[in-house]
């Protein structure tokens, strides 16, 4: 039974969540049936126009629709930070299971690995990997996937030290279940209170790490919008043209803070189960 | 030498070891990356419109004929020296272009870091002590929002607010340390702000839920019933109790205070590392990219070995595991 009091906050936590997620998935929805304009097209008569009807954003330097240019941002934010999250949910859960249901020497070999990729600044690792290999958004993906994955890791091996111990997992051994069975469908299952928001805030994460970069110049590449590209280029116009900065910088704020209180409100939830 | 002695010497030796190991692999994936280009480095480096005799010449200059691990030793010997060879782009030894741009970006890093400490402790102590009144509230919902404001995004609103509204600050101006060290913190006390906040807003959550936790255990409640004065049992049980989650959410802070500064002193426009990197990475300059990446790894690397030796001294039962 959940106690009164968690399931409040839980909820708050969820509803908060979800309008600020909603307008982010409603602007990815958009963009792929009803962009207003073309995010790419430039206009030379339309240069940094205030918002208004026509342009509900404004427009940039370009002559750009600043609206149909977040539209087309959020459809790659979000689509980077699910597939780069999946391979670091991948990556982790292939690692951090064995790693924990075995120790010894395979647990020791894995988690140095882990922890020597973790000493790397992780900006700095995805940097250097789009830098040599060239920036793509393929690129930008993989290297944000490897550097979340010890993240991962680490939450699987606690959770499967813990759990091995358990009789039911005693029992499955007694029963000679074979070891990927017993880790991939009796503790993998289990360990869900703990992978749960650990994954949707390694979405927000991921998130922060990619409009950095592209701020840098080395994720999304031009002319392909992206918060971070968005808000690097007006640079120059923060102070005459602020629907430049604005808009970008809420609906970034907005995707971020959306997952922060999903995982909050998921967190509180499944701990108020547990409580009692 | 007693038993407590010889384990915390046993602990610390493991932990050695383990850095050592650690460093071992970090210095071989350091330079694996940038083995492991397709294609040749010299060639690279050089651009398509290169002619044979200069790839060759590059190619001897950086040692690349000679075989893989005879390349790695050199270069891990010369890592832990000082001597990572010269810039292929600005022709002066790698060593030295990081010693110039280091004043900037560790001194925003630590400027940095010490507004994390003096804001959050305080905070998170007077939050924890009223857990869900409106003071409390407040900080939590500010934390939750500065969390999730990315720290260039945070830079260009604090630029906007600075130089535009207040106008107290020029963007851009950076003044070194040897030309008084108050216009130095001065130049760089904005930036460190913007990498600072979300930071405070993370050690605030963490701590905060760290005394809140200590707070509701049994011997606290236990020495409330025994008529301990509140400033007592805080500051002599909960305050040391909680200081192994400030010791790990400080190192993480810190290494992450690193990585940020990257970006925002390019936000800033500051002759940092951050700088120095996208130069390097803009210019294919490989020596100088491996260079900065093991070095900045190696900080974090020695800065995780010294928080572990730390976090054992603040709680002896974390030898034992």
């Amino acid at each position: 039974m959940q106690s009164k009091a968690s399931s409040f906050r839980a909820r708050t936590f969820f509803i908060t969540g979800a309008v600020f997620l909603g307008i982010v998935l409603l602007a990815f929805v958009m963009s792929l049936i009803c962009s207003p304009y073309d995010p790419n097209a430039t206009s030379a008569r339309e240069i940094l126009l205030p918002p208004s009807g026509a342009h509900l954003f404004g427009t940039d330097n370009f002559g750009r629709d600043v609206f149909s240019r977040i539209l087309d941002a959020s459809k790659y934010t979000i689509f980077i930070s699910i597939a780069g999250v999946a391979i670091a949910l991948f990556l982790g859960v292939l690692s951090g299971l064995p790693a924990g249901y075995f120790g010894g020497f395979p647990d020791r070999v894995i988690m140095l690995f882990n922890n020597s990729i973790m000493c790397f600044p992780g900006i700095l690792l995805a940097l250097v990997a789009v830098a040599v290999f060239g920036p793509s958004m393929f690129n930008v993906v993989w290297a944000l996937g490897l550097v979340f994955a010890p993240t991962f890791a680490r939450v699987c091996r606690a959770g499967a030290m813990e759990l091995k111990t358990r009789d039911f997992i005693m029992h499955a051994k007694v029963m000679r279940v074979k070891p990927v069975r017993i880790m991939y469908s009796h503790i993998l299952p289990n360990l869900m209170p703990q992978l749960l928001p650990a994954t949707v805030i390694g979405l927000a994460n991921m998130t922060l790490f990619e409009s950095g970069m592209s701020y840098l110049g080395l994720g999304v590449q031009p002319p392909d919008a992206s918060f971070g590209k968005m808000l690097a280029d007006c640079k120059a116009y923060v102070l005459t043209a602020p629907w430049l900065v604005i808009f970008p910088s809420l609906m970034l704020i907005f995707y971020i803070l959306g997952l922060y209180f999903l995982s909050e409100g998921i967190r509180v939830s499944y701990s108020g189960r547990s409580d009692s | 030498m007693s038993l407590n002695t010889r384990q915390n010497l046993k602990y610390a030796g493991l932990k050695f070891i383990e850095l050592i190991a650690t460093l071992f692999v970090v210095s071989f994936l350091t330079f694996a990356a940038f083995s492991i280009i397709p294609g040749d480095t010299a060639q690279i480096m050089l651009g398509p419109n290169a002619s044979p005799e200069q790839v060759a010449r590059l190619r001897t200059e950086l040692g690349l004929d000679q075989p893989l691990p005879v390349r790695y030793i050199t270069w891990v010997a010369g890592a832990f020296t000082g001597n990572l060879g010269d810039s292929s782009s600005f022709k002066v030894p790698v060593i030295s272009l990081i010693a110039q741009r280091l004043p900037v970006t560790l001194g925003m890093s630590i400027l940095a870091l010490i507004m994390v400490i003096a804001v959050s402790y305080p905070l998170s102590v007077f939050s924890a002590r009223r857990p869900g009144r409106i003071g409390d509230t407040i900080c939590s919902i500010l934390g939750h929002v500065l969390f999730a404001i990315p720290p260039f995004v945070l830079s260009l609103l604090l630029i906007v607010l600075a130089s535009g509204v207040l106008h107290i600050f020029t963007m851009g101006k950076y003044a070194p340390p040897e030309k008084g060290f108050g216009n130095y913190i001065a130049s760089l006390a904005l930036p460190a702000f913007a990498i600072a906040l979300p930071k405070i807003a993370m050690t605030f959550k963490f701590m905060r839920s760290a005394i809140i936790e200590q707070n509701a255990s049994e011997y606290v409640k236990t020495e409330r019933s025994h008529g301990l004065s509140e400033a007592r049992i805080f500051l002599r049980h909960v305050l040391p109790n909680s200081n192994v989650s400030s010791i790990t959410i400080i190192t993480l802070v810190l290494s992450d205070i690193l990585g940020g500064s990257l970006i925002v002193e390019q936000v800033f426009n500051l002759p940092g590392l951050g700088r120095l990197l996208l130069t390097a990475i803009d210019r294919r300059d490989f020596p100088l990219m491996s260079g900065m990446i093991f070095y900045l790894a190696l900080i974090t690397v020695i800065l995780y070995f010294v928080s572990d030796i730390l976090a054992s001294i603040a709680d002896p039962r974390i030898r034992l595991k």
